[in-house]
């Protein structure tokens, strides 16, 4: 949609202007997406148990940049068969030239020594033979198959750091959801990709809507354990459950604020469920919705946080809404179908949600997850035709989304670029619903 | 009255009939007695009196050997395979055209002599190895940069403080692709279908912030300054400057081409 990029660049240290660089380039002409070759890593040690580490450890990174989203990642078939392990090893004009034409090269060595398991990797620029060297990265940590996948990330977020425009990977991650594979509806975390997965809460009742906080210590959720809908609070830090007040009535879908120092849910506290916001400890307490109807799902604008994107069914159906966060400047998003779980990206321009644009019995089309652009009210559709997808949430990249879809039978976590494209399912184990992605 | 005197002559019915009955009788009782009498006589064939000398069935001894039974055998000769040679219709030879009759009306063509070029052709010149079509050279390289930078007014030096672009020709790739990626063409006066360029120029601090984001040449489309200029004040960062780069800052001239 953009114009293809041109660039012609120039390089002028002007001296009379100032004792800086100047860059010149623009849009036009040019490749979008950076094509990248990631050879698998060289083993330095011949041990028996380096195999596993090092199987673990490519698989990993080469994952983590084919689902960056910003990579063109070329196809392993087309490397050349020398792998370089080391920056005097690598063949520049093999990798630039048309079997791989790659642009980038990011290869390593990794052994184990002792009990250490030291990982060298390095991100060459092909194109650029005079310094070619982008990235150089050296890990040293205990030799286990997780570690294995901990540096992997790692270097993987410095390449996608450096490539990506300043925007951290988010390889290092975690997605927090409700899991029935236990007996009861409990609080699970797993990584970005699906990699361990672990139980967090054991209350034997029903949880939902798990948020977590900003600084990724907490993990704010609704919960049914005394018998009515309170909204609970897990800390990650101390590995249990932290009070929170009750306050009667229903009390549903808690949201962090930006700055972790606010709490925005729903409550029938005073009758009507409406939104409130309260501080993270469940004090001071404020009303911020007057409707008749149901207001729920409240969720902050990630960016500024002075703005408040939640559902209300004043009109009858529900559907998607955005206020100041004093309750002022209440704009309707949706205008017609069911749109439910607003979400919003990292940079407040764009919010994702649910929507049945034809609700009723017999109306064509299934509900699927869709983004709408805030200033102009132009939506994309991301999923079609498969299963009802619900509780999209944003990455902090801005790249990906998480959602729950019942497409394959179950009800299961996915997710894919904000895009709706590279759709993969990241649990299987159990039902496994409502996922909300870590603030970084 | 005189009757017919015919009916009047009565003849006896007696006589011929007595007789017939006994000739009867006779005739009766003579097939009666030649049937008792004559079924004594003779014997009947394969009766119980047969004697030993009637026909005997003997069983066939196994020893005799016998013709296997025939088991389900495809008939070599007679069956549905064509088998390996196969008989093909023949080829029908064409009939041989008729002599045409020749026509006087058609002029006879003379044939065509292939002609030697009086001047050889040019030929287009290869391209020449140094040079990238416009538009199509990708990521910058640092010779790209060297050659454009040369190209330059005087006053410029390459000391290894004034090497950002061919040093670091990744981060200004990342700085295009950002920029672009947030410039929201849907800004621009949808009636307007080119413009000329917009340059920008803007700094691009130690942590990676774009500063000093300024219109340096407009383009006389007012919506398209502004959204070139949103595009920048969208972008919160492109990254930290390239850690061994010693300066503290990068001056960036961005320009973008408009086209419907």
């Amino acid at each position: 949609m953009f114009n293809r990029l041109i660039v012609a660049l120039l390089l002028l240290s002007a001296v009379a202007v100032a004792q800086e660089d100047w860059i010149r380039t623009g849009t036009g002409l040019g490749v979008e997406k950076v094509r990248i070759a990631v050879p698998d890593f060289k083993p330095t040690s011949t041990e028996p148990a380096n195999a596993e580490l090092l199987r673990t450890f490519n698989e990993t990174l080469f994952s983590d940049l084919n689902y960056a989203g910003i990579f063109d990642v070329v196809s392993k078939s087309f490397y050349p068969l020398q792998t370089p392990g080391f920056p005097q090893e690598i063949n520049l004009d093999a990798w630039g030239s048309p079997p791989p034409s790659a642009s980038m090269v990011a290869f390593g060595n990794l052994g184990k020594q002792g009990d250490s398991l030291q990982v060298q990797g390095f991100l060459f620029d092909v194109k650029n033979a005079a310094s070619p060297q982008v990235l150089g990265k050296q890990y040293r940590e205990p030799a286990t198959t997780d570690n294995a996948r901990l540096i992997a990330h790692r270097f993987a977020n410095e390449i996608i750091l450096r490539l990506g425009g300043g925007i951290n990977g988010i390889a290092e991650s975690k997605i927090v959801f409700i899991s029935t594979r236990s007996g009861a509806k409990e609080v699970w975390m797993m990584d970005y990709d699906g990699a361990g997965q672990r139980q967090l809460t054991s209350l034997r009742s029903i949880s939902l809507s798990p948020r977590l906080s900003p600084d990724g210590t907490r993990v704010a959720f609704t919960s049914f354990v005394r018998g009515t809908s309170d909204v609970s609070m897990y800390s990650l830090e101390l590995n249990r459950m932290v009070t929170f007040p009750r306050f009667g009535g229903t009390n549903v879908s808690p949201a962090w604020s930006p700055d972790g120092k606010q709490l925005a849910f729903s409550s029938s506290m005073r009758g009507d469920p409406e939104i409130f916001i309260s501080d993270a400890n469940g004090t001071d307490t404020k009303r911020i919705t007057a409707f008749k109807g149901s207001d729920v799902s409240p969720v902050f604008n990630p960016k500024t946080g002075s703005q408040i994107a939640f559902v209300s069914g004043r009109t009858g159906l529900p559907q998607i809404y955005i206020m100041e966060v004093d309750g002022t400047n209440l704009q309707r998003l949706t205008d017609t179908g069911y749109a439910v779980s607003p979400s919003w990206s990292p940079n407040g321009q764009f919010l994702t949600f649910a929507w049945r644009r034809n609700y009723g019995p017999g109306a064509p089309g299934g509900q699927d997850i869709y983004i709408m652009d805030i200033a102009n009210r132009k939506w994309v559709q991301l999923t079609h035709g498969s299963g009802i997808n619900d509780y999209p949430s944003w990455a902090p990249d801005g790249r990906h989304i998480v959602f729950e879809s019942t497409r394959g039978g179950s009800t299961q976590i996915w997710s894919m670029l904000a895009d709706g494209s590279q759709q993969r399912q990241l649990t299987a184990a159990g039902k496994n619903q409502q996922p909300n992605w870590s603030f970084r | 009255m005189s009757a017919a005197t015919i009916y009047d002559h009565q003849e006896s019915w007696k006589g011929p009939i007595a007789a017939s009955a006994i000739l009867h009788g006779a005739l009766f009782l003579g097939a009666v007695l030649t049937g008792m009498l004559g079924a004594g006589h003779g014997e009947s064939w394969g009766g119980s009196t047969a004697g030993e000398s009637a026909m005997n069935a003997t069983l066939v001894s196994a020893a005799v050997p016998l013709p296997a039974t025939n088991a389900e055998k495809e008939n070599v000769l007679a069956n549905e395979s064509k088998g390996l040679a196969e008989s093909t219709p023949a080829e029908k030879t064409p009939e041989p055209e008729a002599i045409p009759i020749p026509d006087k009306t058609t002029k006879l063509k003379p044939e065509k002599l292939p002609r030697t070029p009086t001047t050889e052709k040019t030929k287009t010149p290869p391209p020449p190895s140094n040079q990238v079509p416009f538009g199509q050279g990708g990521p910058v390289s640092g010779a790209y940069t060297m050659f454009k930078s040369t190209t330059g007014t005087g006053g410029m030096t390459f000391g290894p403080a004034g090497s950002f672009g061919s040093r670091y020709s990744w981060y200004v790739d990342t700085v295009r692709r950002k920029v672009s990626e947030n410039w929201l063409k849907y800004e621009v006066d949808p009636s307007i279908g080119s413009a000329s360029r917009v340059y920008l120029t803007f700094d691009i601090q130690r942590d990676g912030t774009p500063t000093n984001i300024q219109i340096s040449q407009g383009s006389g489309v007012p919506s398209l300054d502004m959204s070139a200029k949103r595009a920048l004040q969208r972008i919160d960062t492109f990254g930290p400057l390239p850690p061994d780069y010693a300066g503290s800052r990068v001056s960036v001239e961005f320009w973008f081409d408009y086209k419907k």
